[in-house]
């Protein structure tokens, strides 16, 4: 099939090319000319704008960072509006608010273009073993469409509902992880201020009911003392900011999350956004510290 | 000295009816009709638009819910902007993030209009009595054009700093008072479960260091259960949002501000969101199993 890929970051790049490994034919844009380098090498083309690429395309994919940027590249100038053909199909795989996610559906729907919210899970292992973990929130007949192609890049591939339940699904996937993230680094700061290794305390409890992939993946980063990020810690802020924003607007109350974002801010003012987000075991260490303050 | 006012809600009509009291001549304009009934005997004058009022007035007063409705106020179409009136000055009442107060100045500023950030504290109590606190951010000259008409509103005037600082200490200002009423209906939820008299209870902390205008005020309230709005949930809501959302572009945590916010969101989600924010004391009961 005729294929676009706008986006190609740290998941989107490793996404595209499962794409074009499954045999499809891509049209590919990215912002810096070199991040679209490693496609072409695999037989992608590459398009000056995101309107060539939909012009080319009969399902195109956009893995880019906020819902602005999505805005940006579906109605900006050559923007896929303009390019797109009635009919053809845009995956949103960003992670976005429920509601900026509807209006562009919305806005596209106007013109005859279907769209899918189609956030991941999975990180960027996950994307490059095509394991993620995809939601998806639009018409079931559009999914059935693009079904084989999202089989492509991930293992569960899960209808939630209608335009923006998939971001829905996402805002939950990180309000659990990062919560999550916090409870091990918090974990991990008892257990070495106890004069316990950490790293045996994170063994024995990989056996019990504690046990959580994150325990496994993020516990043992912090460990290890290996910050570098899989995921960078600003991406999670950015999605909190959203989350908390779509609580107020739903009046629902969300006590825990509410304190793994201000744990988030601290990390942010620490100025590792860019480093993993188990840094979340060094806010909570610099606060345990002896202060020299005055 | 001609004066427009534009907001006339639970705030802003006793601000406008003390500054008519002291015998200015006001220019209005509200979107419902019956919000502008209190000043039929004022001699107040009202006009078609908020652009209307602008030509009419050297000052316009605003004190209208969230950001869109100041932008909408003075800058859509009809707005304050389209007077086009250089030198006019346009004194904000509502409470806004920062960021979006120093971006509707600068807007303003292009046509030669000043625009002050002048969030006020104090509830519905101090609009009536005149006894608010106002925190002003902008140009220094302006603000001393406009402090007569604070002081004629309020007891305390502080010009803070510049565009965007009256915000900020607003901010500040509901991070002190939403934690604080949070702790009040805590030690009185804490009081009524322990089986104490939260009268007696209130009566003995009112002499140490646990005082504050809100255990007495609120907490008196509370004690009542008197939840006639002077502040209203929804609003305290909408501030700690504001709050918040700025420590997450600061990079600054606020857990108790955090904590307290989903409080609120509590109040809103289940109903409660019209009524003062001290009815935040049932939500501490319901956690704890009181039977209201």
């Amino acid at each position: 099939m005729k294929l676009g890929f706008i986006g190609l970051g740290v998941m989107g790049r490793p996404m595209a090319l499962n794409l074009v490994r499954a045999g499809h034919e891509l049209s590919v844009y990215a912002r810096r000319a070199q991040a679209a380098q490693p496609l072409l090498d695999a037989g992608a083309r590459c398009c000056p704008s995101p309107a060539e690429v939909a012009a080319a395309a009969q399902v195109i994919f956009a893995m880019v960072t906020t819902g602005d940027d999505v805005e940006d590249i579906a109605f900006g100038q050559r923007g896929i509006l303009e390019g797109a053909r009635p009919g053809s199909v845009l995956v949103v795989t960003s992670t976005i608010a429920p509601a900026q996610a509807r209006a562009i559906g919305e806005r596209l729907a106007a013109h005859g273009i279907e769209m899918l919210d189609a956030p991941v899970s999975g990180g960027e292992r996950g994307a490059i073993e095509a394991s993620l973990a995809i939601m998806v929130g639009g018409k079931a007949e559009v999914l059935d469409r693009v079904r084989p192609l999202l089989d492509a890049l991930g293992k569960t591939v899960v209808h939630v509902g209608a335009t923006g339940a998939g971001q829905v699904a996402k805002a939950c996937n990180q309000m659990i992880m990062v919560a999550c993230i916090e409870a091990c680094a918090e974990a991990m700061a008892l257990a070495a201020r106890s004069g316990v290794d950490p790293g045996r305390v994170r063994q024995a409890l990989s056996g019990g009911s504690a046990a959580s992939r994150v325990l496994d993946f993020f516990g043992t980063k912090m460990v290890e003392r290996d910050f570098a990020a899989g995921v960078q810690a600003r991406l999670h802020h950015k999605d909190f900011g959203i989350l908390m924003n779509e609580a107020v607007h739903l009046g629902t109350p969300l006590p825990v999350v509410a304190q793994v974002w201000q744990q988030l801010n601290a990390l942010m003012a620490h100025g590792w956004g860019r480093d993993d987000t188990s840094s979340l075991l060094r806010v909570l260490e610099g606060l345990a510290q002896p202060c020299g303050c005055p | 000295m001609e004066i427009g006012f534009i907001g006339l809600g639970l705030m802003g009509r006793p601000m406008a009816l003390n500054l008519a009291k002291a015998g200015h001549h006001l220019h209005l304009w509200a979107r419902r009709a019956a919000a502008l009934e209190p000043f039929k005997d004022t001699g107040a004058r009202t006009h078609a638009s908020p652009a209307e009022v602008a030509r009419h007035a050297q000052v316009v007063l605003t004190c209208v819910a969230d950001a869109p409705d100041v932008e909408q106020v003075c800058l859509a179409a009809g707005g304050i902007a389209e007077s086009g009136k250089r030198g006019l000055i346009v004194s904000d009442s509502s409470t806004i993030a920062p960021a979006a107060a120093r971006h509707i100045g600068e807007r303003l500023s292009a046509q030669g209009i000043v625009f002050l950030d002048a969030p006020v504290s104090g509830g519905a109590v101090g609009a009536v009595n005149a006894t608010l606190t106002f925190m002003v951010g902008g140009d220094a000259a302006a603000f001393e054009t406009v402090r007569p008409l604070y002081e004629k509103m309020g007891k305390s005037v502080t010009h803070v700093g510049a565009s965007g600082a009256g915000q900020v200490a607003k901010a500040c200002n509901q991070i002190v008072v939403a934690i604080t009423m949070e702790a009040v209906a805590e030690a009185l939820t804490f009081a009524k479960k322990s089986g104490v008299d939260g009268a007696k209870v209130r009566a003995a902390l009112l002499g140490g260091f646990a005082y504050s205008r809100i255990l007495e005020h609120h907490g008196g309230k509370m004690l009542e259960r008197d939840w006639k709005p002077g502040f209203k949930a929804w609003m305290q809501q909408k501030d700690l949002r504001i709050v918040l959302q700025s420590a997450h572009e600061l990079g600054l945590a606020l857990p108790g501000a955090a904590a307290v916010a989903q409080m609120f969101n509590a109040m809103v989600g289940c109903g409660l969101g019209e009524e003062d924010n001290m009815a935040v004391v049932k939500l501490v009961e319901r956690l704890g199993g009181i039977a209201q």
